[in-house]
């Protein structure tokens, strides 16, 4: 017994959003003209060209351009057709039908059927091909079968609720491409069906794509159809944001992304370029406190490190008002499972602080004020990896250590280290508290990785949490396609663990940035997952 | 400049330190010989110590591999067998060399792609930078010294700008002239390595430091030259001031002065990792930095080998300078085999 999920026709929402081109930022006045080159400078440069093992968020704006998806998002989240055209799920939740679009073609020609899409799953579950990801939505997969060229059916072992998010995220690689020596590395043959094709890569400098001619099946909630408006959009990678600005502000390129907040001035109410950011989704950047090590074992430590610290006030002076401050476990971006009623219910209170230090039996000052036990000095080690370290955290934590000790006579001791380091000490909980935010494609899963004890699946769970409680919310949570059930069951698990265990301390929430030359137009984020979207419908004023 | 110096990219201090080294010109086929012999050896050394150096880094090639995303004993078996990290460590680095020996290089960790190639496309762009770089300071520090050398005011001026020059961290010069010259006076492109424009300012940013520290040697050796015996003699014929700095005064100054350039050289592989990544340039620095974080052993070793290459290469250059701007190395030689 199947039951059908029509997407066009089906539940409101979906209809309404496929019906009305809604794409975050979006400026299309005028009528669009065809050509052009466009420069965008770019912070990062993608370690792998091969979407499938690539999991950096920020490479995904120029890796979309050659790679697609079964499915497209809605703001809300919903699905609209992308490469499928329809998907269906059995009441059971163990077996997903993809209805597959036949006109499409890879870069290659390689015909697109639903052979190749099963190819893509099966591949996907080998682990000498994508490591780590084969553990992730594949490995639900037991099967992936073609039943005829434009009926793809993959079956579940058990039910697993973030799957079809999952699913409708993989980009579709041409059969061709598994046999090229380029595979792990990616590049030209590896061949895709995108509104472009990469042409040139030139490691450490930049990536051009051209536009593929033979596109005609953008997602139902794309600007246009047909084939894109540039001829060509080169991505130069250039890693220091002041050079970026000054890129841009010079006419050397025409898009940047990741503007510091001391720059987005230049670019906000100057009518010579445009300036808009979109929050994230996943985990804000938070302060994860280590629950099984040191003083912040005990819960009322935790608790006062919450309380000593106004990060209203920090945030507001360290991003110059240009970063949201954060409360919950989630971003406000996650629309689906974000419960906003944790905002302003914990916070700033140093006399709580001080009371729960005093409680705690921190009670003594040494010389330079600092709270002490038995002769030792309260400090909590921050182990900061070097290789998140962007975006003005640095100065962050440094406002963040002051208040902690002024407030409350809390030690805090900030350790910059190698990527080397940070593996071996997270791995080992030599930590007092490491800050970290995470940007996934897939909603809710997120507390998954955090929450879960780590030889279970918590394989970032930097509090060290093994409460059972929190393992069968989650439990619960995953064999239900109930999102409302989900929701209830999440907004539990954040007043668990932020008002009664204090597991973390949330900062900000980061966020994407684009600045653009006024001619530039279309450019702006991807529904719901809110991240810089492609050169799709950019075009070209004058 | 020397401390921004990673262990990969500064083998074999003792080869520097050995220096002045006398090339004869008896006993030739034996000073190659062992010439190259040492070379050899210089590149096992500079191997070696690399492999021994990542492998006492904290974290693990599988953790680094792995990162933050699920581990489960298969996966970990997967990486392991894939890279060959489940044999013994003395093993890996017997295969290592014989790999090396065949010319295999092998496939980096983290990039997928392979080590050689990797390499290859990588060191023509930092090559470039390099040479222009080397210029750049050769230009400096000869102009600067010739037209101060023993002239007190525009001696203390051009002393003053290379202290401020050396001192200056070398990503902040890179984006005070982008600023100057790119963004505001357009002049010059902010980035890549495309045309030669895109050249001049990475080249001033990574050279000027280096004129710098060569202009101040250069002008000091310059100085006693010219109040060497020889210089009034000169005069005395009535050559200009400027001819007898340029063709007789410059020579003996220069041995001090090649010296440390040939050694200065080597740091500009270093100080490029910077000046790449300020101006978004491709080039070995960046990726060697990478692979030293990400425990990319196949990528360090093979930057490793190159490195020590061009250090041998170099001090072998310095050597057969010598001998053309000093004839009393060559006539020592001469009078040993007498």
């Amino acid at each position: 017994m199947i039951t059908r999920r029509t997407l066009l026709g089906g539940a409101g929402a979906t209809a309404l959003a496929a019906a009305a081109p809604s794409r975050v930022g979006a400026q299309t006045k005028g009528a669009p003209v065809k050509g052009g080159s466009l420069t965008w400078g770019v912070e990062t440069e993608p370690s792998t060209l091969n979407p499938h093992l690539n999991g950096q968020a920020k490479a995904k704006l120029i890796l979309r351009n050659a790679y697609e998806t079964l499915l497209a998002r809605t703001p809300d989240g919903g699905y609209v057709p992308w490469l499928a055209k329809d998907y269906a799920v059995s009441e059971d939740g163990r077996i997903y039908t993809f209805t597959l679009r036949d006109d499409v073609s890879f870069h290659d020609g390689e015909k697109f059927d639903a052979a190749a899409v099963a190819l893509n799953f099966t591949k996907l579950k080998e682990p000498t091909y994508s490591g780590s990801i084969s553990a992730g939505h594949v490995s639900h997969v037991s099967e992936a079968i073609a039943v005829d060229p434009r009926t793809l059916v993959l079956k579940l072992s058990r039910v697993y609720a973030p799957f079809l998010d999952g699913a409708a995220g993989i980009e579709i690689l041409s059969p061709k491409s598994f046999a090229s020596a380029q595979l792990k590395a990616g590049g030209p043959e590896i061949a895709g069906t995108g509104p472009f094709r990469i042409e040139r890569y030139v490691k450490g400098q930049e990536i051009r794509f051209v536009r593929n001619e033979a596109y005609n099946w953008a997602p139902a909630n794309a600007g246009h159809q047909g084939p894109a408006w540039l001829d060509r959009v080169t991505y130069r990678f250039l890693p220091e944001a002041a050079v970026r600005t000054g890129a841009l502000t010079s006419g050397q390129v025409d898009v940047i992304e990741g503007i510091s907040g001391n720059d987005a001035g230049l670019f906000k109410d100057n009518p010579e370029f445009t300036y808009q950011s979109a929050l994230n989704t996943g985990t804000p950047y938070t302060l994860y406190l280590n629950a099984t090590r040191g003083p912040t074992e005990d819960v009322r430590v935790r608790q006062a490190v919450l309380a000593a610290i106004d990060v209203e006030r920090v945030i507001r002076s360290v991003y110059r008002g240009e970063r949201q401050r954060a409360w919950g476990v989630l971003t406000p971006a996650d629309t689906d499972f974000y419960d906003r009623s944790i905002e302003g219910s914990y916070g700033f209170d140093p006399k709580r602080a001080n009371r729960l230090l005093d409680e705690a039996g921190w009670s003594s000052r040494d010389a330079e004020g600092f709270r002490t036990k038995d002769g030792q000095r309260l400090s909590i080690e921050i182990v900061q990896s070097q290789a998140t370290l962007r975006d003005q955290r640095d100065v962050l934590l440094q406002a963040v250590q002051a208040q902690a000790r002024q407030n409350a006579g809390l030690d805090l001791v900030l350790r910059y280290v190698d990527a080397g380091t940070y593996t071996t000490r997270q791995n080992d909980g030599q930590y007092g508290i490491i800050p970290n935010s995470t940007t996934t494609q897939e909603n809710g899963l997120t507390i998954y990785f955090h929450y879960l004890p780590r030889n279970k699946g918590g394989s970032i769970n930097y509090s060290r949490t093994e409460a059972p409680e929190i393992s069968a919310w989650l439990d619960e949570a995953a064999s239900t396609l109930d999102t409302k059930k989900r929701f209830e069951i999440y907004a539990r698990l954040q007043r668990f663990a932020l008002l009664e265990q204090a597991y973390g301390l949330p900062l900000y929430v980061p966020e994407d940035q684009i600045a653009a030359s006024a001619r530039v137009k279309g450019v702006g984020f991807r529904p719901f997952k809110r991240l810089p979207e492609n050169a799709y419908d950019i075009w070209l004023q004058g | 400049m020397e401390s921004r110096q990673t262990s990969a990219l500064s083998p074999a201090p003792a080869l520097v330190a050995s220096r002045p080294f006398k090339l004869r010109r008896n006993g030739l086929p034996v000073q190659i010989a062992s010439r190259i012999g040492s070379g050899l050896l210089v590149l096992w050394a500079a191997v070696t110590l690399s492999f021994v150096s990542v492998h006492l880094a904290p974290g693990d090639i599988v953790s680094l591999l792995i990162g933050e995303q699920l581990r489960t004993p298969e996966i970990e078996a997967a990486i392991r067998a894939e890279w060959g990290l489940d044999e013994p460590v003395l093993w890996q680095y017997l295969r290592y060399l014989t790999r090396i020996l065949h010319g295999d290089f092998g496939r980096s960790y983290l990039l997928q792609t392979d080590v050689s190639q990797l390499v290859l496309s990588q060191i023509v762009p930092t090559l470039k930078l390099t040479a222009a770089a080397l210029f750049v300071a050769i230009l400096f520090a000869v102009t600067s010294a010739v037209l101060t050398a023993g002239r007190r005011i525009p001696r203390s001026i051009a002393g003053a700008l290379e202290l401020t020059l050396v001192s200056t961290p070398s990503f902040w010069l890179g984006i005070l002239l982008l600023y100057l010259f790119s963004f505001t006076l357009k002049l010059f492109p902010v980035s890549g390595d495309r045309s030669f424009s895109a050249l001049v300012l990475p080249a001033l940013a990574l050279g000027l430091p280096l004129g710098a520290v060569v202009g101040q040697v250069l002008r000091q050796g310059l100085e006693r030259a010219l109040e060497e015996p020889f210089a009034l003699t000169v005069r005395s014929w009535g050559t200009s001031g400027l001819v007898l700095r340029l063709r007789h005064g410059l020579r003996h100054a220069a041995l001090p002065a090649v010296t440390l350039t040939g050694w200065l050289v080597g740091s500009l592989l270093s100080g490029a990792v910077i000046t790449e990544s300020v101006f978004g340039r491709p080039g070995l620095g960046r990726v060697t930095v990478e692979a030293v974080l990400g425990h990319d052993m196949p990528v360090v070793l093979a930057v490793a080998i190159l490195s020590a290459f061009t250090y041998v290469m170099l001090s072998t250059l310095v050597d057969i300078l010598y001998l053309l701007l000093d004839p009393r190395l060559r006539d020592e030689g001469r009078e040993a085999a007498r």
